[in-house]
């Protein structure tokens, strides 16, 4: 007889006692009353299942053949079983195989957390940092970005240590929502709810207005590519590495963004440009292919595309560094007065990037998911850091070069656009890259959106994150609903962002960090003046930045 | 025949207060089947069913005390007499979860009352069980106030070794002659060459004794084995079968189980492969006569004992 794994059962009857010689067979109607492993494939070839973890699964398979399955009498109680590091899966066949543990494959080393922060916060207001940096003039666009960096980075430590100060309870698995719930009870829940639902909604409907923007001139570009039409309407500077003005603006006071009613539709009356316009029709054509998406009951499936976005910001960068080698710099520096090809230094429509901006480096909502799963918990806030730093340092890398590399004799720098984009033609083969590697980058992140949206306001009105097909469904309508609608009407991203980013700043940067800070500090007696005065002015700093929006 | 009379047979009381683990644990240790509906409302009024025996001759009673029904209360108190004869073994069982100290040392306290009216020679065990959750040290309070009777303290729980280590013990100052018993198992060993030998208690397979020609790496085979073993017995008894002997082979060791005295079952381990089962079965069989002849030394005087009552 061969090996442990070949057996035989044989009864034998005599008289009134039955003697039983055992050879078990390994049929699957015999369980294995017990086999001890001889191996473990696993990490370490040397280890064996420990001797108590054996004795214990020993008792845990005779104590259950004594009750029935319901009985919950010799049910092993949490505390005595064995932590995850200790349980093993025993194969048919003698081996055990230690599981791996969710806590163990959690943990990422520093580089991954910085690169995982990184790559969240890097949104659509890449494309807009050229245009903040005219609004705020050269000078001053730069300092804010490095100020608003600081801030920004003060408050989300601020909202990283918010769970480490509560007393007696367990916050392991905590978000910000909850620590706001437990300072502020319902108030807080609800007002960080709303908030980080602005911000979101908000980013979906800047996606609408990119996406619309992308596909319209992606299919220009094939239309052009295939009917060999070359076209040269636009006003922009000549050669090669052409840079187009949109909308040329014959008034040098205003600011560009009221330009978007000065529209020249190409009117060479072709068919094509009826049923192919950037806001007529094309945001309507993304209906049919988003919508279905967005009732999808997971979103798991969008998920593994966030690769892309890395690819998108990298190729960006790649982009942006080989427009500016081209183009050269082009920069005359104003202090106060503007010119007719360039902005002051400092200018009074700077909020409009600090507004920007907030939405740029915000990623308050869910930091504290981020490094619960960093290997090393006390380089949390070096880790965070050094993110920061990277953003900024990508943010300014953008918005300086294409400022600078704008080529000013010809184009005033107020010709910047919002979304940088939009400042070379359809006919550009590299832009014409980064609109569609953008285009199949955003419509793989929308659903992913929406889920969130989904999973948050329905989470917290129903209980139940898809309460039922119609109520998804109507959510969904409004949601594509308000992006159609700016698509058609008002698509300038730029304002999109800087009034969600400031409004959603306002609460979820600026006040509920500070004031959930402060009410802990208060509640343990350790309130100063210094603190106090500090994080009331961060208060009025949101509140004003809200107010810039509206009145600069 | 006076051995057959549940009254007058030696017993092994089990006592405790309700819900302290005494019917988990003789599930435990006797491989019985806990069926749901035994998940009783009231208390255990058990002495008229119990058919568990062990050791031969003794009958396991459960028996719950201090429980807050008035009725169990008063039929407990009349019934003391004879519940506290022939009492041979007294193990009572301590709640580790209890809050009411006081009054559980108090129902000990007139237990022993009563062993000592009824039963004075009767060995007392005390077994701190659930101690998974908390760890108390009770045993000098336990033994302080078990005074004139001796009592051996142990800490249990069923989801470590301690149980099975407690009950062994137990089983082990029971045997008549066990330390005589150790020996000749010793030499029975050495003379039949093999790796290991155990004996087991007939009924519940706590090992009584054991021995190992060289160091074993599992410190928790025995407990193991007789898990097996139970879990055998369960399966056998659902057919209405009884287990009697077993052998198992492969290429590296062979095993046999097989019935020994009248208490006991013997368990041997022979690493050479090259030895054929029927020596051992044969040298088993010869040896069984052997130690049956040592265990009726004092199995007369027993039943002895047992009719001047």
């Amino acid at each position: 007889l061969s090996g442990d794994q070949s057996i035989l059962v044989s009864f034998i009857l005599t008289g009134q006692n039955y003697t039983f010689f055992f050879y078990f067979l390994f049929a699957l109607s015999f369980r294995p009353f017990h086999v001890e492993p001889r191996n473990i494939v696993g990490d370490d070839a040397q280890e064996q299942v420990s001797s108590e973890a054996a004795a214990l699964s020993s008792r845990v398979h005779y104590y259950g053949r004594l009750t029935a399955s319901s009985d919950r009498l010799l049910v092993p109680p949490d505390h005595v079983i064995p932590s995850p590091e200790d349980i093993y899966v025993y194969s048919p066949l003698g081996t055990a195989f230690k599981v791996q543990g969710g806590d163990s494959t959690a943990k990422n080393p520093s580089i991954v957390t910085i690169f995982a922060i990184w790559n969240t916060m890097m949104g659509t207001s890449i494309l807009s940092m050229p245009w903040g940096i005219k609004q705020a003039g050269f000078t001053l666009g730069i300092i804010i970005i490095v100020l608003m960096g600081l801030l920004t980075l003060y408050c989300c430590y601020r909202v990283l240590k918010s769970t480490k100060s509560i007393p007696h309870v367990d916050t392991s698995d905590w978000e910000f929502p909850d620590v706001c719930k437990y300072y502020f009870g319902g108030f807080g829940k609800w007002s960080s709810l709303v908030f980080s639902l602005v911000s979101l909604i908000g980013a979906m409907v800047v996606y609408w207005v990119l996406m619309s923007n992308f596909l319209f001139n992606t299919g220009k570009f094939i239309y052009n590519y295939v009917h060999n039409v070359s076209t040269s309407d636009a006003f922009g500077t000549n050669g090669t590495d052409r840079v187009i003005c949109p909308y040329p603006n014959l008034d040098p006071d205003g600011d560009s963004s009221t330009l978007q009613y000065y529209v020249k539709e190409n009117s060479t009356g072709q068919v094509f440009d009826l049923w192919w316009s950037k806001t007529n029709t094309i945001p309507f054509y993304l209906i049919v292919l988003l919508l279905p998406l967005l009732n999808f009951r997971s979103a798991s499936f969008f998920a593994r595309f966030t690769f892309l976005g890395t690819l998108s910001v990298v190729y960006l960068i790649f982009l942006v560094t080989y427009k500016a080698i081209r183009l050269g710099f082009h920069l005359d520096f104003h202090w106060f007065d503007s010119s007719t090809f360039f902005v002051p230094e400092f200018r009074s429509l700077f909020p409009q990037l600090s507004g920007v901006l907030t939405l740029a480096f915000f990623i308050h909502n869910c930091i504290i998911t981020l490094m619960k799963n960093n290997k090393h918990q006390e380089n949390n806030v070096r880790d965070l850091s050094l993110a920061y730093l990277l953003v900024g340092l990508t943010y300014l890398y953008v918005g300086v070069l294409i400022f600078a590399a704008f080529p000013s004799p010809p184009l005033s720098k107020e010709c910047i656009e919002p979304n940088f984009l939009d400042n070379f033609p359809s006919s550009d083969v590299l832009v014409f890259v980064a609109r569609a590697c953008l285009l199949f980058q955003m419509t793989s992140v929308y659903p992913l959106l929406g889920y969130l949206v989904r999973v948050q306001l329905m989470g917290q009105l129903f209980g139940d994150h898809y309460p039922g097909f119609l109520h998804v469904f109507i959510l969904n309508i409004l949601v594509v609903g308000a992006g159609v609608l700016m698509a058609r009407f008002y698509p300038n991203i730029g304002s999109i962002i800087r009034y969600s980013g400031a409004l959603c700043g306002l609460a979820l940067v600026f006040v509920l960090p500070s004031l959930i800070h402060l009410t802990s500090l208060n509640r343990r007696g350790e309130l100063r003046w210094p603190s106090a005065v500090f994080h009331g002015f961060l208060v009025l700093l949101g509140v004003a930045n809200l107010f810039g929006q509206f009145f600069m | 025949m006076v051995q057959n009379d549940p009254l007058l047979s030696s017993q092994v009381l089990l006592m405790g207060k309700s819900g302290s683990g005494k019917t988990s644990m003789r599930s435990i240790i006797f491989a019985n089947y806990i069926a749901r509906d035994t998940r009783r409302l009231g208390a255990t009024i058990d002495v008229e069913h119990s058919h568990v025996r062990f050791l031969g001759n003794l009958v396991l009673n459960l028996w719950d005390c201090g429980g807050q029904d008035t009725f169990m209360e008063n039929y407990f108190t009349s019934q003391r007499d004879n519940i506290f004869r022939n009492v041979e073994v007294l193990i009572y069982v301590f709640d580790v979860e209890s809050r009411e100290l006081e009054k559980d040392m108090h129902y000990y306290q007139s237990c022993l009352e009563a062993i000592l009216q009824n039963s004075p020679d009767a060995k007392i065990f005390c077994l701190v069980h659930k101690m998974d959750l908390i760890f108390k040290e009770r045993e000098d309070d336990l033994k302080r106030l078990s005074r004139p009777l001796a009592c051996t303290c142990f800490r249990t729980s069923i989801w470590d070794e301690t149980l099975y280590k407690a009950w062994s013990s137990i089983v082990y100052q029971l045997i008549p002659n066990v330390q005589q018993l150790e020996c000749n198992l010793r030499n029975f060993a050495q003379i039949i060459e093999a790796d290991e030998v155990l004996l087991f208690e007939r009924a519940t397979f706590l090992v009584i004794s054991h021995y190992q020609c060289k160091e074993q790496r599992d410190a928790h085979r025995f407990e193991k084995i007789s898990n097996i073993i139970k879990q055998f017995k369960l399966s056998c008894s659902k057919l209405a079968a009884s287990f009697q002997s077993m052998e198992v082979r492969n290429s590296n060791f062979a095993a046999f189980i097989d019935v020994f005295t009248s208490n006991t079952y013997v368990m041997v381990i022979m690493s050479d492969p090259s030895i054929p089962s029927a020596a051992t079965l044969i040298n088993i069989r010869n040896a069984r006569r052997h130690f049956e002849k040592l265990e009726r030394v004092d199995g007369p005087k027993h039943s002895l004992h047992m009719r001047m009552r």
